[in-house]
């Protein structure tokens, strides 16, 4: 099943941030949510992930761990990348313990042989690139197997290099894992390289789905001021 | 107009009142629901070995110098400014049991108390908002951990658990630089000032200086790490929280203060 968000409302006060939004995305395929900043991209991973409450509508998930990949990382700074990878195994609950420690290498450098990261294990955040903090994110992201990875803009602050590696890397991940997969993304290269689906919202509401050709090709307003990047059009930066 | 002016200048004020006092209710909510959820934590044994003994080695070891100087500068000020004159007065037998009253039952205890909420406590709160407002608090309840079990257990435990040690080192280094202070500044023997010290303390005193410890470490972690908790708007939310956390924990160890003197000695 993936992921079904269906009449999905959530507001911050007396703003509305997503009004009545409806969604589908299949195990093994990758759906780009696009937009202005402030237009409840975001709140929609957050919604998914369990770290915001919906204030009306559905989220239906396959079953399993749902995995998030945050703007700017969010690795543990005091932490290495051993054992920022192996959080979860060695502080979850329900996983504590379970692991030797040989295990817990074992795995660790499993994912991040899958980021092409291999050895460095001991290393700390602070001692690694945008790009490298971004992998290493992503192989702790994959570290329980889930069923649901979700990318907040994840070549944001990218050179366009490292940007195109980790299009690569999430194609190759969704591909390892079979996982159904949201990517929040303002660029079109990361579109056209790793979505199957796009989903453009403004001003809370969905103002296109389709596939990243269609999103091309299409002549409405809106679509054609984000693909132009255009100043005039119906959309307005606040 | 004029009665319009007044009424608007009246619902301002009420206005503002209001406002301060729900704000003051959500903070205080806030900072007994991350109370309960410690002692939940306790339950599930929520935190390594390892990292606990980190955070006591950070609470008590890292502050100890800076505590003992404090509290030792403050006996050693008391002794210079009193054993004189009660030598002369012919009270110099009662110059060790001021002091060590002075410092077992308040001095040590708050004195160590304000330099742990100023290294320390700004310290966590500072940390525990930095990790929130770069998503790695988000991070960590996306991996399914609880971060109250993991970021604060250790540290409010640690706190509890360390302020008894640093308060009682603190004081014995505050009685002993009294009476280095009032030997040198009145010839005070340092026999008549130990005898007077015996004389004056007693269990009771003790006991509360531990139990006030004991709560003085529990609210300023708990103070500190819920503010650090609830930061937003990056840089500056870091800073205001920071701010926060460590003036409510200073107007929070006086007021518990307030209640074990209250309790215990009246």
């Amino acid at each position: 099943m993936g992921i079904e968000v269906k009449n999905l409302v959530k507001t911050f006060g007396k703003k509305v941030i997503l009004d009545d939004i409806s969604f589908k995305v299949d195990d093994g395929k990758i759906l780009s949510i696009v937009g202005f900043s402030g237009s409840g991209k975001s709140t929609v991973l957050k919604l998914i992930s369990g770290l915001l409450e919906k204030d009306s509508g559905e989220i239906n998930t396959t079953g399993g761990d749902i995995a998030m990949v945050f703007q700017y990382s969010a690795l543990f700074d005091s932490l290495n990348v051993f054992d920022n990878i192996s959080f979860a195994l060695q502080e979850r609950k329900d996983l504590r313990g379970k692991y030797t420690r040989k295990e817990l290498e074992k795995i660790v450098a499993e994912k991040l042989e899958l980021v092409g990261l291999s050895g460095i294990e001991d290393k700390f955040p602070s001692e690694l690139s945008g790009g490298m903090q971004k992998r290493v994110s992503f192989a702790r992201a994959i570290v329980t197997e889930p069923k649901i990875i979700l990318y907040d803009e994840p070549t944001a602050g990218l050179d366009p290099i490292s940007s195109t590696l980790i299009e690569d890397y999430i194609v190759r991940l969704k591909n390892e894992t079979n996982a159904a997969s949201i990517v929040v993304t303002h660029q079109m290269s990361t579109i056209r390289r790793t979505a199957d689906s796009v989903l453009m919202l403004y001003n809370g509401h969905a103002v296109f789905e389709g596939s990243p050709d269609e999103l091309c090709r299409e002549e409405t307003p809106y679509t054609r001021q984000f693909v132009e990047a255009a100043i005039d059009g119906p959309m307005k930066m606040n | 107009m004029k009665v319009y002016y007044k009424a608007t200048y009246t619902y301002k004020i009420l206005r503002g009142l209001g406002l301060t006092a729900e704000s003051l209710i959500s903070r205080l909510g806030i900072i007994v629901m991350y109370g309960i959820e410690f002692f939940k934590g306790l339950k599930n044994k929520p935190t390594t070995a390892k990292e606990l003994m980190y955070q006591c080695y950070r609470f008590g070891v890292t502050s100890l110098p800076i505590t003992i100087s404090i509290v030792g500068m403050t006996s050693i000020i008391v002794a210079m400014q009193v054993a004189g004159e009660m030598v002369k007065q012919g009270a110099g037998n009662y110059v060790g049991m001021l002091v060590a009253i002075l410092m077992v039952r308040e001095e040590a205890a708050i004195m160590a108390g304000f330099a742990l909420i100023s290294m320390i406590g700004s310290s966590m709160a500072s940390e525990l908002a930095t990790m929130k407002v770069t998503e790695q608090i988000d991070a960590i309840q996306v991996l399914k951990v609880n971060p109250v079990h993991y970021l604060l257990t250790p540290r409010i435990l640690a706190g509890t658990m360390m302020m008894p040690v640093v308060v009682i080192i603190s004081s014995l280094i505050g009685i002993a630089g009294g009476a280095v202070a009032s030997n040198l500044v009145s010839g005070l023997t340092f026999k008549a000032y130990f005898d007077s010290v015996w004389f004056g303390l007693n269990l009771h005193d003790l006991k509360v200086c531990i139990m006030k410890s004991f709560s003085f470490g529990f609210v300023i972690t708990l103070i500190s790490c819920s503010f650090g908790m609830q930061a937003k708007d990056g840089a500056k939310g870091v800073g205001y929280a920071t701010t926060k956390a460590v003036v409510w924990s200073f107007v929070a160890i006086v007021i518990v203060d307030l209640i074990f003197a209250a309790a215990c000695f009246y």
